[in-house]
């Protein structure tokens, strides 16, 4: 090194050199800012993302009626008790707006995982049915058994997990993951629809009305509680995801490279039908079938930060429950709406597109 | 170096079986290329030796354990997989793609390290997909994107590569591409390769070893010279073929034959010859300019020389006739116009002179003998001068110069040494670098480097230093005594329609002299074990023999040889055909073994030429095994192990 300073400007070949080797380093500069490009725009959308998750989090805790304003806010949350506020804010909204964010992102990690794993942008597990699977059993736990609390989730889970080896069984063990496994998961899942409807028309009345929500799902029964059960399963599922996203990458090349590499593919891929089924269940237990969250999440993700990637996935589905949530309640007057029906409403026109293109593209099989 | 080994190996995919109690051994270091009819299980073995596919009875085995017992990342870290159509994610970059063949040697705790990212850019340096490391896949051309997987797979950094397919969907332009990127890794990195490829011809170019596989079983594997034969495409492929020498690579070139679209009964050499000339008739070559340029029509030859009487001419007068009128063998003065190493093994020195235009038989030279004089230590005194196209000679020395010769002080007369016409260009042929006629002879190079001088043979010595410029005294037919059944020739098929070549480096010369002049209706095989791979040399024939070179490689001298002609030549079954008498035994350190014949009116006839222990060994299976009339065979020692030659 201290001898090429001392000859280069000496002599003009090595002037030559250390122009050549200038440009040689702008130019790799270029490149590596260019394959930092990808992962910038990410990490960017993530940001972005993330702030909108608090913003809409702050705004669905401040907004609505009545208006608690930030001061106000900082006093609740200091201890002060503000009156006709402080109950609302710590014993509604903010248990809701917690139980929205984590479900939601939770659904939006679920959505991924399925739909990377199938490579199928409609094999969400609402669409195929693991959602009711989930709900119908979750409604039978507490209906028949006065279930609730993490053991309500168990129920739940193993009730998705039913119906997603159902479905995958039936799909010829996951080999064939386009029109058909589609057709069958929303088989199933109307199937299961309608043990829900029927389950909840046996009951009496104020259970089925409090038990509404298991048909579309909503926050408004959210408790802390209830968040803490949530939070727990997040707590264990999401880093088991990000070890298990890192086989995914592996697993995507198809299944003849991943085992080329190493990968123990039928081993990985039932960890991975199993990690999605619980992050769908652990909040399904608690909010009810939030439609299309998980089927969307992913896709949205995508759209924005022009790749897969599980955290936007997450912070899509948190943002997208929590705006569906404000919505529901504060845009219709006095009606207010289940997060679900908002959700629903969206979800279904992209379903049908894509059902409507997958046709076209021939993914009959 | 990683050995894999199947054994026994039974794949199937629910109860049908694919492959059916095979054992393979994939050669360490080498490329083994996997060919065979669609359906044929080659694929489906290849799955089988990378662990894709449970074995249904047998063992893959890898360094001595099943690859079964073992976890998949430690075999993950030996044996990498490029399957037939990995799945490239949406919108990932080259690089990312790389980067994911280093999944095996990542675990729970260890993250992506420096070591990565070094394997990673090596892997991109061998495939040439630096420039493409930071664009999507998706925007990426066929070959590039192939290329890209294989770097995948190389940043894997095993010791051993299986490749399914890996040129499909290419085009040709890149399927070279690809392989020469496979090929090189291979040399570089000594990486023991096995792909699975459908275009026989680019695996046979490209194989160190090709096995050919037919319904589940191996149908035969080796070099490819010794396995793609048109009875191999034949009875793998279910197609009829000629087999001929790739120009480019020297590998068999194999040329489907359709129903339709044939060729039928053209005469290459004589279209080709009339081409060159540039005449229609192309008989009788033109005059050559420059020996034209003299003073009368006639060009200058020894005919002026001769009546003109100079001083070259013996006194004594009396009794002595002109050599060209006496001698059926002269004595050429020739010198060296250009000397080409060919390969290892091999040097091309092409000779002309003057004295060429009395050279010949009349007709072909086919594998015509020819005696080269290697200069001595002496040197100075003209021993052959009587016999020299402008010399006298009396009777007696006419057939007698060869015992007046040995007379002489052998370190002064030089050596005798017996080499094959490769080719005769008469004064005029387009190929020829001056006026007069040409002649190449190819020699076999058995010379090495002691001391810094060249140890070996004196002939081989000598052409492995030959220089244009250098001259030679040869001894060869005379035109105007010899007609074509010259006893130098010894290639007489008669009238048989099925011929066997068999021989060594030493007879490959005359064989594929021979090649170039077998009309279209002749079939049969021709064999020639060299070497080396890189002694495969071009050959060309218009018939229908199959003509396969056998690079000896480290096997002993004559054994491949031995068991092409053996497989070539089969053992009448028993009881069918009365096996021949045992030949009388001949030992080869004490007499030349040259039993020659030809003429006869068999349909089968059989030439083989080379070192006398081989020839002697097929020799006894030809006359006693196969039963084989020896009046249709020719067997020549052409050298001796240990012992010198005249
Ligand atoms: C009819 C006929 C045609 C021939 N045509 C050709 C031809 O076209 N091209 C050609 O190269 N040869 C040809 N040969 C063979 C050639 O004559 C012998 O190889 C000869 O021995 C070479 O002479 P030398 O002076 O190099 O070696 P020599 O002095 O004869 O032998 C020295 C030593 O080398 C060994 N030796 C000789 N030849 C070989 C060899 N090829 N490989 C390894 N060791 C060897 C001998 O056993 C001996 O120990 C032909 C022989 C005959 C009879």
């Amino acid at each position: 090194m201290l001898k090429r300073a001392d000859t280069a400007p000496a002599t003009a070949p090595a002037d030559a050199n250390a122009s050549r080797e200038a440009a040689l380093s702008a130019s790799i500069g270029a490149d590596s800012s260019a394959a930092r490009g990808t992962g910038r725009r990410v990490r960017r959308v993530g940001a972005v993302l993330a702030g909108a998750v608090v913003v809409l989090f702050i705004a669905r805790v401040v907004l609505g009626s009545p208006v608690v304003y930030l001061d106000q806010l900082a006093q609740i949350l200091a201890g002060e008790t503000v009156p006709g506020l402080s109950f609302i804010v710590l014993e509604h909204r903010l248990p809701a707006a917690s139980v929205g964010a984590m479900a939601g992102a939770a659904l939006g990690l679920s959505g991924t995982v399925f739909q990377t794993l199938l490579r199928n942008p409609l094999a969400s597990p609402d669409v195929i049915g693991v959602g009711y699977g989930a709900a119908t059993a979750a409604v039978t736990g507490m209906l028949a058994f006065g279930l609730a609390g993490p053991l309500l989730s168990a129920v739940a889970f193993a009730g998705g997990l039913v119906v997603a080896l159902f479905v995958y069984f039936m799909a010829d063990s996951g080999k064939h993951t386009g029109g058909r496994f589609i057709l069958i998961g929303i088989g199933v899942a109307a199937m299961l629809q309608a043990v829900l409807n029927y389950l909840l028309t046996r009951t009496d009345v104020r259970a089925a009305g409090d038990a509404l929500h298991w048909l579309v799902g909503s926050l408004s029964s959210s408790t802390w509680e209830r968040a803490g059960t949530i939070l727990l399963s997040l707590v264990v599922l999401v880093p088991l995801t990000a070890l298990a996203v890192s086989k995914l990458k592996i697993l995507e090349l198809g299944d003849d490279a991943a085992s080329g590499l190493g990968l123990d593919v039928r081993r990985t891929r039932a960890a991975l039908v199993v990690l999605g089924v619980a992050l769908s269940a652990c909040t399904i237990a608690v909010t009810g079938p939030i439609a299309f969250v998980a089927f969307l999440a992913g896709p949205l993700a995508r759209l924005l930060a022009g790749r897969t990637n599980f955290a936007c996935s997450a912070f899509v589905g948190a943002a997208l429950v929590l705006a569906a949530d404000f919505a529901g309640a504060n845009l219709f007057g006095d009606i207010s709406l289940p997060a679900g029906v908002i959700t629903g409403a969206l979800g279904a026109p992209f379903l049908l597109w894509l059902l409507v293109r997958s046709n076209k593209q021939g993914m009959g099989g | 170096m990683a050995q894999l080994t199947a054994r026994s190996l039974s794949l199937g995919y629910d109860k049908s079986t694919i492959v059916a109690d095979l054992s393979l051994e994939l050669p360490a270091g080498e490329v083994t290329m996997i060919v065979g009819a669609n359906g044929c299980g080659k694929s489906t073995l290849l799955r089988g030796m990378s662990r894709l596919l449970k074995p249904s009875g047998g063992s893959v085995v890898l360094d001595g354990k099943d690859i079964h017992a073992q976890p998949a990342r430690e075999i993950a870290k030996v044996l990498g997989l490029l399957p037939q159509t990995p799945i490239a994610p949406d919108g990932i970059t080259v690089r990312e793609l790389v980067g994911r063949g280093r999944y095996p040697h990542q675990g729970w705790f260890r993250r992506w390290s420096s070591e990565d990212d070094d394997a990673v850019a090596r892997a991109m340096h061998a495939t040439g997909t630096e420039e493409l490391s930071d664009r999507p896949i998706d925007e990426l051309s066929g070959g590039q994107r192939q290329r890209v997987w294989i770097a995948m797979a190389l940043a894997q950094e095993t010791d051993l590569l299986l490749l399914d397919e890996p040129t499909t969907y290419l085009d040709v332009a890149h399927q070279l591409e690809v392989l020469d990127v496979v090929a090189d890794l291979n040399r570089r990195r000594n990486t023991t390769v096995a792909i699975v490829l459908h275009d026989l011809n680019l695996a046979a170019r490209y194989a160190d070893h090709l096995v050919a596989l037919k319904d589940g079983e191996i149908y035969a594997q080796g070099h490819p010279a010794a396995v793609v034969t048109e009875t191999m495409v034949h009875d793998v492929f279910g197609m009829p073929s000629r087999v001929i020498p790739d120009p480019v690579a020297g590998t068999p070139l194999v040329l489907p034959i359709g129903r339709n679209r044939v060729v039928r009964d053209i005469n290459h050499d004589e279209n080709a010859a009339r081409a060159a000339a540039g005449r229609p008739t192309g008989t009788l070559p033109p005059v050559p300019a420059a020996a034209a340029a003299g003073e009368g029509v006639r060009p200058a030859d020894g005919d002026d020389r001769q009546s003109g009487g100079d001083g070259v001419v013996p006194a004594e007068g009396a009794g002595l006739r002109p050599a060209l009128e006496a001698c059926p063998t002269l004595a050429y003065t020739l010198t060296a116009v250009a000397a080409t190493t060919l390969s290892p093994s091999y040097r091309r020195v092409t000779f002309t002179g003057e004295d060429l235009a009395h050279f010949g038989t009349g007709g072909h030279p086919l594998d015509l003998r020819i005696k080269l004089v290697i200069p001595g230590e002496g040197g100075g005194v003209d021993h052959f001068a009587a016999l020299r196209p402008d010399g006298r000679i009396a009777d007696a020395d006419v057939t007698g110069w060869y015992r007046n010769w040995l007379q002489i002080d052998p370190a002064e007369r030089g050596w005798l040494r017996t080499y094959s016409i490769r080719s005769f260009r008469p004064a005029g042929h387009p190929g020829n670098m001056g006026g007069h006629a040409e002649i190449d002879v190819d020699f076999v190079l058995h010379v090495k480097r002691e001391d810094g001088r060249l140890v070996g043979g004196p002939a081989s010595v000598w052409a492995a230093t030959a220089e244009p410029g250098d001259t030679i005294t040869m001894l060869g037919p005379n035109a105007n005594r010899c007609g074509p059944d010259y006893a130098g020739i010894e290639f007489r098929p008669g009238s048989a329609r099925r011929i066997l070549l068999a021989g060594d480096e030493t007879a490959a010369p005359a064989i594929c002299s021979i090649l170039e002049t077998l009309p279209p209706g002749m079939t049969g095989n021709a064999f020639i074990e060299v070497p080396t791979v890189d002694d495969i040399q071009g050959s060309f024939t218009r018939s229908g023999v199959s003509v396969q070179w056998l690079p000896r490689g480290s096997n002993p001298h004559g054994e491949m040889l031995d068991n092409a002609v053996r497989s070539a030549v089969a053992i009448p079954a028993a009881g069918a055909v009365v096996a021949g008498r045992e030949p009388e035994d001949i030992d080869v350190d004490e007499t030349i073994l040259w039993e020659t014949a030809g003429g006869g009116n068999q349909p089968f006839y059989a030439w083989l030429a080379g070192e006398a222990g081989t020839i002697k060994e097929l020799r006894r299976y030809l006359v006693r095994d196969a039963g084989m009339n020896r009046k249709q065979v020719s067997f020549m020692g052409y050298w001796r192990r240990g012992k010198s030659e005249m």
